[in-house]
């Protein structure tokens, strides 16, 4: 939380109370309308110490690959649907919190559909064997990491993001655990704000993880063995 | 009665306001310098299209966008115009054939990619017949001098004199993606020194180098696809 303090000085000129012996019927007073501007002052001053979260947003081609013949069920759990990146100022106050949810959903609803013959979506890990899927996909955030101009002292916004990429079968069985990275930047614009800055990086990075997985899916040693196994029976 | 007010300046502030109205409209000079290097035939239909790509490998610096839009903008507009397709939408349409981490770095690696089924039909689709990878940024080096703004309650001014200079140099490999061949390479180099002398309101003398090197590397892409 951030540790801003504001004092509020109640005190009222003599000029002004004079002026208001002089006046018949005003609509707004004058000490009404200091405590406005006072209280205004207050809400700004508040606001301008909040931290600022940012809800990535972005859109995401269609990977343009041949689909793999595969029922997937994917399941998108905690560490992803509720990762929160919360970068720190110099001072150790919440500077900005960076939510990346709902953006992470959107493109594995995008791209998975296209890598594989049907998708579907799981509410719950138990419920992948009524669903008839041949594996369940379980994607993490393991790590984000945010570069800031000023910090890193380069004309750009940067994010990194480590992930924990899991494959299993329907009744939780390891087929395949990997690690995959994702890298993005978006040059700082002196006509730009610093959260478009942070959300066009982080974009970047999505569409850098989504055409690294979308290539290098079947190159993963555990999922290839799996699908060779699949593929002999 | 009517009464018209004349404001004149007096004729003592003339000519100073002259000089500073010449100063402003000046532009310091740009040297611009071309190569290029032809490896194979060139020649465009007007069915046929060209993209423009920027290349973003490299951690130290990337192509910009706006360098890669101005030269494409360029080559479609005038004399013997050119289809050009926007860098984002093809980028997009092949995804994810040409992200920073995943595009052909050589055209032996283009002869790969035009193997998937895939990426051929959207490259049909667009009429697709060359591919232009640019290459390079612009640096600022060699600032000078420095220019010193005061406010006071009689008025305000700037004093003193800056400058830099500013360094372009990009490089365009002209692919070709009926034979998937590069066939030449075009280079651009440009520096200019820009100035900025301040009394009491600063006057920007810049050099437009990126500009300049974009409008002549875009020239000479136009004739060098044409085969002229």
């Amino acid at each position: 939380m951030s540790n801003c303090t504001v004092s509020v000085n109640h005190a009222v000129p003599a000029a002004v109370q004079a002026q208001r012996g002089r006046s018949a019927k005003p609509v707004i007073s004058l000490r009404q309308l200091q405590q406005l501007l006072v209280s205004l002052m207050v809400l700004l001053t508040l606001a301008s110490c909040a931290a600022r979260t940012i809800n990535v947003e972005g859109s995401y081609p269609r990977p343009n690959i041949p689909a793999i013949p595969l029922v997937l069920g994917v399941y998108y759990g905690e560490g992803l649907t509720d990762f929160m990146y919360t970068e720190l100022s110099d001072r150790g106050e919440e500077e900005y919190l960076v939510a990346s949810g709902d953006t992470h959903q959107e493109l594995f609803n995008t791209v998975l559909p296209a890598m594989f013959e049907r998708v579907v979506v799981l509410d719950s890990l138990e419920a992948a064997a009524a669903q008839g899927v041949d594996a369940v996909f379980i994607p993490r955030i393991n790590e984000f990491q945010l570069g800031m101009p000023q910090k890193t002292r380069l004309d750009s916004y940067e994010v990194w993001v480590r992930y924990n990429m899991r494959l299993t079968g329907t009744d939780g069985s390891y087929i395949a655990d990997w690690v995959m990275t994702a890298y993005g930047k978006a040059t700082a614009s002196s006509f730009s704000t610093a959260e478009r800055g942070i959300n066009d990086a982080a974009v970047a990075a999505l569409r850098d993880l989504a055409s690294n997985f979308s290539l290098g899916f079947t190159a993963v040693p555990d999922v290839n063995d799996w699908l060779q196994r699949r593929s002999s029976q | 009665m009517i009464t018209k007010a004349r404001y004149l300046l007096p004729s003592a502030w003339l000519r100073p306001i002259t000089l500073l109205g010449m100063l402003a409209s000046l532009q310091a000079c740009t040297t611009t310098t071309i190569d290029e290097f032809r490896q194979g035939a060139t020649g465009i239909s007007s069915e046929d299209s060209v993209v423009i790509l920027g290349r973003r490998q490299g951690a130290a610096y990337e192509t910009r966008e706006q360098f890669v839009e101005c030269v494409g903008e360029r080559m479609a507009r005038g004399d013997n115009a050119i289809n050009v397709i926007p860098e984002q939408q093809f980028v997009d349409a092949m995804f994810p054939w040409f992200e920073p981490r995943t595009a052909p770095l050589r055209s032996e690696d283009l002869q790969q990619l035009m193997a998937q089924p895939m990426v051929t039909d959207i490259m049909s689709g667009f009429g697709v017949r060359y591919i232009v990878w640019l290459d390079g940024q612009t640096e600022t080096s060699n600032r000078m001098g420095s220019i010193s703004c005061a406010v006071g309650p009689g008025g305000g001014g700037c004093f003193g004199f800056g400058s830099w200079e500013d360094d372009s140099s990009f490089e365009a490999r002209v692919w070709d993606v009926s034979s998937a061949t590069a066939v030449g390479t075009i280079s651009a180099d440009a520096t200019g020194q820009s100035y900025m002398p301040a009394v009491f309101v600063p006057i920007p003398l810049i050099a437009r180098v990126e500009a300049n090197a974009c409008s002549s590397l875009a020239d000479q892409l136009k004739q060098f696809v044409q085969g002229d």
